[in-house]
């Protein structure tokens, strides 16, 4: 393999692993803890697959993305939150479903990268439902995976023998790409809003002007 | 709360149609592709899309310019003759090629494909006769001295979500350490005879080589299919029927040598299918490895050697980093100063302070 290739793979997952530290590092996570999990999303996802029976799971791909899910919903502060992002996380897994059945079956047909479609789904759903970060990680993220449980329920029942990979193609999975997704998503669309409500107003990113406060971290 | 569960129970109502939909065999769309003249160039099953480029079997390069839903064609521009790599050293005297590991993976991403005068259906909603090609092909790489990571995981329904999870195979078997990936597939275009070919007297069918122009890896992949398509009109020529570039990423994303074969249409016979994958095998292993079978001494020469696709990879994807890490700056700060400031002060906490002094966090 020529040099220009190696290299352009090292840059693929340098840009991947720095958008994904990023993103973590917005949904209330030190930025130690955020390069942690990003870590473990990236070094879990080459790690083999957990199988049980007809069931794979991918460590980096799904395990530690569920993983972020649950403490996530343990520090949400009200219950209300914690509801809001379990129905956004199964309306958008009913989406994503939909979506895979009525889009046309070749990608060149679809305006959009089908793995794009997905977080783009959960990352509206969130700010529709809550402008959260956090239900929007939520919802990217449980939204694939439901929905990826729900075809494979399907062929079961069709007597279609094959197995259910959830996260398989690790970090580069279509669950981690979604929930990361979401999260910018949600965070574009709240700015440009923020933005059109509020014309001209300077935001002060100067730390002495606006400290960032203990609660603020959480 | 009530409005939520009503519009989750409303959501999940739409399931009921949608299973019934996807039993349905929809009839995929087949378009004309002609050249501004009118004059008809090729077949292709699926919506070719603006900004597609074809390089037909003579090497005519092309790109799609219009496209008209309505009479299913699309009409493309000439961008001239397409220069295939420098293959003449296929004709030298090879050299034993050193103790290296060679090692390519086979998965069908469309797992029910078949080929209907043979497999009596066109499609197979369990296992289709594209796996019989895809284990006959890999018989063939082994025949070549090449370890073969085979997978032979379906990927059902054949709808939208089909490379959603074909993406879990590609993404295990390129752990694996291959050197190139190979998704099997056969066509969809019911004209037997644009894809039936004779080489060295056997009757075979073409392999049509698609590349996905959606996603980094572009360029390098668009080269390493016409690496492979040089090789084999010198050694095999009428093996490749041609080569496609369309909108989409077929998980080519994954990694630089990686190529979607189209292994003739599903209105061939599967034996003249077979027939093909010998010929492809050894296409493959001149272009990956130079063609040698031997396990010691110098290196030989291989098309991939010389793949330069992967620095306007590399381009094109800090570009589009770039731009977008811009856009998000501007619309979280509204200025473009307070976006510089912002931008700088992120790449600051991404290097970990390493291109200046790291300030605290932006209010969150």
């Amino acid at each position: 393999m020529s040099i220009g290739l190696i290299l352009l793979a090292a840059v693929s997952v340098l840009i991947l692993f720095g958008v994904a530290q990023r993103v973590l590092d917005k949904m209330q996570l030190t930025d130690r803890a955020a390069l942690l999990i990003a870590a473990a999303i990236f070094f879990g996802g080459l790690i083999p697959d957990i199988r049980i029976g007809r069931v794979a799971f991918n460590i980096g791909g799904a395990l530690v993305p569920l993983g972020v899910c649950v403490w996530l919903l343990i520090q949400t502060d009200t219950k209300k939150e914690v509801i809001r992002a379990l129905i956004g996380s199964v309306i958008t897994g009913g989406i994503v479903f939909l979506l895979s059945r009525v889009m046309p079956n070749e990608p060149e047909e679809i305006f959009i990268d089908p793995n794009y479609v997905y977080g783009i789904v959960g990352g509206i759903l969130a700010y529709v439902l809550g402008r959260s970060r956090r239900a929007a990680f939520i919802c990217g993220v449980l939204g694939v995976v439901l929905a990826d449980i729900a075809v494979a329920l399907i062929n079961w029942a069709q007597g279609i023998d094959q197995s259910l990979i959830l996260g398989g193609a690790g970090a580069m999975d279509a669950i981690v790409i979604s929930g990361l997704l979401a999260v910018l998503l949600c965070e574009f669309i709240g700015e440009i809003i923020e933005r059109m409500a509020r014309p001209g107003e300077r935001v002060n990113h100067d730390p002495i002007a606006t400290p960032v406060r203990k609660e603020d971290k959480r | 709360m009530k409005k939520y569960l009503l519009i989750a129970w409303f959501l999940l109502l739409l399931f009921f149609p949608v299973l019934s939909l996807a039993d349905e065999e929809s009839p995929e769309s087949v378009y004309r592709i002609v050249d501004a003249s009118g004059k008809l160039l090729t077949h292709y099953a699926g919506v070719p899309d603006a900004g597609d480029e074809y390089i037909s079997g003579d090497n005519r390069h092309f790109r799609i310019q219009t496209v008209d839903p309505e009479n299913q064609t699309a009409t493309a521009v000439s961008l001239g003759t397409f220069q295939l790599p420098d293959v003449s050293w296929l004709f030298e005297s090879t050299q034993p090629v050193s103790a290296q590991r060679r090692a390519v993976a086979l998965y069908c991403t469309h797992s029910d494909e078949s080929y209907k005068p043979t497999d009596g259906v066109t499609s197979d909603e369990e296992r289709g006769g594209i796996y019989d090609v895809a284990e006959t092909f890999k018989s063939a790489l082994e025949q070549q001295g090449i370890t073969v990571y085979y997978s032979d995981e379906t990927h059902h329904p054949h709808d939208a979500g089909a490379y959603r999870r074909s993406r879990a195979t590609a993404a295990s078997l390129i752990e694996e350490g291959v050197d190139a990936v190979m998704d099997i597939h056969r066509d969809g275009i019911p004209d037997p005879e644009s894809y039936e070919s004779e080489v060295e007297g056997e009757d075979t069918t073409m392999v049509r080589l698609l590349v996905g122009r959606s996603n980094q890896n572009a360029d390098a992949n668009k080269e390493f299919a016409a690496q492979i398509k040089a090789v084999a009109d010198e050694i095999y020529p009428g093996l490749i029927k041609d080569i496609y570039i369309g909108k989409g990423s077929y998980n080519q994303d994954l990694m630089s040598q990686s190529v979607l074969l189209e292994f003739g249409t599903y209105t061939n016979h599967k034996e003249d299918v077979l027939a093909s994958t010998g010929y492809m095998a050894d296409v493959m292993n001149k272009t990956l490895y130079g063609g040698v079978k031997g396990a010691a001494g110098a290196e030989s020469k291989a098309a991939v050697q010389e793949n330069k696709g992967g620095w306007s990879g590399i381009f094109w994807l800090i570009l589009a980093f770039v731009i977008g890490a811009a856009i998000f700056a501007f619309a979280s700060t509204g200025r473009a100063k307070d976006a510089a400031h912002h931008f700088k002060r992120t790449f600051q906490e991404m290097t970990g302070g390493l291109t200046g002094k790291k300030n605290n966090k932006d209010p969150q």
